[in-house]
């Protein structure tokens, strides 16, 4: 492991990967404060940026995005009491009402703060754990990966939305936008309806561009109202010392939370939030105070929503599975690098891994210093014009979109497939379901022909070997449980008004 | 949202069709592996047809969730789709200085920024700040129609 650090540290630690993890965590606190732009889609705005950078770098200052958008996410929920992302919804609780009480200062300075610790406890969980888990996955041939293709899609679909067969679709279709385009295996072109131009496929970048930013702004544009702007002025009196010490059981409690959450995919940290809000109100001397302006109220999710960032990477590094959307726009990183993601990374690109540990370190470091210097310029921030906001992201987004390839195809791409996504989400579909479908379709489909390659044709391959039967013995589950409960809910709601 | 449910559960069920159908038209070689191109795909569209099939039963027995989406600003949305899909078009043709600073005031506007220096001073600025990022940091080559001679 150190040998891998002292290949990877000065990669991170050189002044243009700095600059750029700088620049990564202040976009992060940039558009996590924005309600409706979460973190992924800010990283996915930014990947057409990574083309000519070092992939270290490039990986490191999408990382900063990501973490400094956890934090960013709870400057509008303590001042405007709508969650910048979807992790800072608990935060809203006791946040907005020490906004009100006049303590704003408090509640960022206890985000940012408990932010921090979340964030570096959680990649001090993923180095500890992706080293030994990537040893263990190296074992793991084409049928252990099918599976855990096929479960990780399981997982999403039934998690993250509420409608399990429109889920299921939705990973579905994304599959089959990832079979478009020359099959890899054979050589021979599938479902380019006789045009050269799909030849390629559907890229995985202008894919997840459109499915996270474009059907972003078209219901940013088309449906939401708008969000109101802060007026009276903000105090920036921040926590002292003691009074952060005092919050140290419930931002150990929120990491512990969001380590274990950010290692199954689907969440992404706003069940670990509100579940560690719970627990922190417990375990506290004061569960009095949450709801009325308590600091452990803030301090607990934010740590648990930070951990996140870190703990979500494990899946991704050791078994070339994301866990969620900001992950799968690393992986999407990874690939238009010419990285293959999986645990002979660690292998054959320490410099890689190892770099990306150090640069997270960095970054939340970074977050902390960013945060109390600049509390007040965030603060204006979040009272951008929304129209202002909206034309410069759909700039970013088309030309964006056109840098890809410098041509025209993938705007064509983007847009359809954005809209596409509008639509699904409108009508309660899946749309991380369908990003990691598309993501890993190729996966899932090569390890699935090449088990059969091995096992000369057998499918009992996928039976007798043991990680990978349980593998899709859980995928099953993943499906079965909730409509068994469903279906316990109908009969108890049918059975209700009776009595 | 039944409704909607209804015609997207025979949507969906039409697409795997004719996506099973296009998985036909792929040309199997004799080197290829066991599975070969089509083996995934068609177990796709399988899926497909039967979730989608779940769906419209649902829609049409009543037990999808009945509440609707929340209401969409349909002109808007379709205002916002030409203006777009104009941008695409004649880019190629009329270079990037030329389309993209009536798309961003058309959308600055659409979403109500009606004080008219405002609105130029921000198209501009943004316009510029698009082509520094991409055209000249990141090397992009933006298309410049008949202000660019290349």
């Amino acid at each position: 492991m150190l040998e891998g650090f002292a290949v990877g540290a000065p990669i991170a630690l050189q002044p243009v990967a700095l600059l750029w993890t700088l620049f990564g965590v202040v976009w992060g606190i940039l558009v996590g404060a924005l309600p409706g732009i979460t973190g992924s889609i800010g990283m996915a705005l930014l990947l057409p940026l990574t083309f000519g950078m070092d992939a270290t770098v490039a990986l490191i200052m999408l990382a900063g995005v990501y973490i400094g958008s956890m934090y960013g996410g709870s400057i509008t929920a303590i001042l405007l009491r709508v969650p910048g992302t979807p992790g800072a919804a608990a935060t809203t609780i006791d946040g907005y009402e020490l906004h009100r009480q006049g303590r704003s200062g408090m509640a960022l300075g206890t985000s940012l703060v408990a932010s921090t610790v979340g964030g570096l406890i959680g990649v001090f969980i993923l180095v500890g754990l992706s080293v030994p888990l990537s040893k263990v996955a190296l074992a793991f041939g084409p049928p252990e990966y099918f599976a855990i293709g096929v479960f990780g899609i399981a997982l999403i679909s039934s998690f993250a939305g509420k409608d399990l067969v429109k889920g299921a679709i939705s990973g579905i279709l994304g599959l089959v936008l990832a079979t478009i385009g020359t099959d890899p295996f054979s050589g021979t072109p599938r479902f380019t309806l006789g045009s050269p131009t799909l030849l390629g496929g559907i890229g995985v970048v202008p894919g997840m561009i459109g499915l996270l930013a474009v059907s972003e702004i078209f219901d940013q544009m088309a449906v939401s109202v708008g969000w109101e702007r802060i007026r009276e002025k903000v105090s920036t009196a921040l926590p002292r010392l003691v009074e952060l010490w005092r919050l140290r059981l419930a931002m150990l409690l929120g990491s512990g939370i969001g380590a274990l959450e950010g290692m199954l995919p689907g969440a992404g940290g706003a069940i670990a939030a509100f579940l560690s809000y719970n627990e922190a109100k417990r375990w506290s001397k004061h569960p009095e105070e949450f709801g009325h302006g308590s600091l452990e109220g803030i301090a607990a999710p934010e740590a648990a929503n930070n951990t996140v960032t870190g703990t979500a990477l494990v899946p991704l590094l050791t078994f070339g599975i994301p866990g969620s959307n900001s992950s799968a726009v690393l992986l999407a990183a990874m690939m238009l690098h010419g990285i293959q993601p999986g645990p002979q990374v660690f292998e054959g690109s320490p410099a890689l891994v190892y770099g990306l540990f150090t640069g997270m370190f960095v970054a939340n470091f970074m977050m902390l210093a960013v945060g109390f210097l600049a509390l007040r310029p965030a603060i204006a921030v979040v009272n951008i014009q929304r129209a202002l906001l909206l034309a410069g992201i759909l700039g970013i987004v088309l030309v964006g979109a056109y840098s890809i390839s410098n041509q025209m195809f993938e705007v064509w791409v983007v847009l359809g497939v954005g809209l596409v996504g509008f639509f699904m989400n409108r009508f309660g579909f899946n749309i991380l379901a369908m990003v990691l479908g598309l993501v890993l379709g190729f996966m899932i489909e090569a390890n699935l022909r090449r088990s059969l390659l091995v096992s000369l044709g057998d499918p009992w391959v996928f039976v007798t070997r043991p990680v990978c039967a349980a593998l899709l013995f859980f995928a099953l589950v993943t499906f079965v449980v909730p409509i068994v409960r469903q279906a316990q809910g109908k009969r108890r709601a049918r059975a209700a008004p009776a009595n | 949202m039944r409704r909607v449910d209804l015609f997207a559960g025979l949507a969906l069920f039409a697409f795997a069709a004719f996506y099973f159908w296009q998985s036909l038209a792929v040309t199997v070689g004799f080197a290829s592996d066991t599975l070969g191109p089509t083996f995934f795909p068609r177990l796709l569209a399988l899926g497909l047809a039967i979730l989608a099939l779940v769906v419209v039963v649902r829609a049409a027995t009543n037990r999808s969730d009945p509440s609707a989406p929340a209401p969409l600003r349909h002109g808007l949305l379709v205002v916002l789709l030409v203006l777009i899909v104009a941008w695409a078009v004649l880019l190629p043709l009329l270079g990037y200085f030329i389309v993209t600073p009536p798309l961003l005031a058309a959308v600055m506007l659409l979403l109500g920024l009606r004080n008219l220096w405002k609105l130029l001073g921000t198209t501009l600025g943004l316009t510029l700040a698009l082509y520094l990022l991409f055209g000249q940091a990141l090397n992009v080559p933006l298309p410049m129609g008949p202000l660019g001679g290349r």
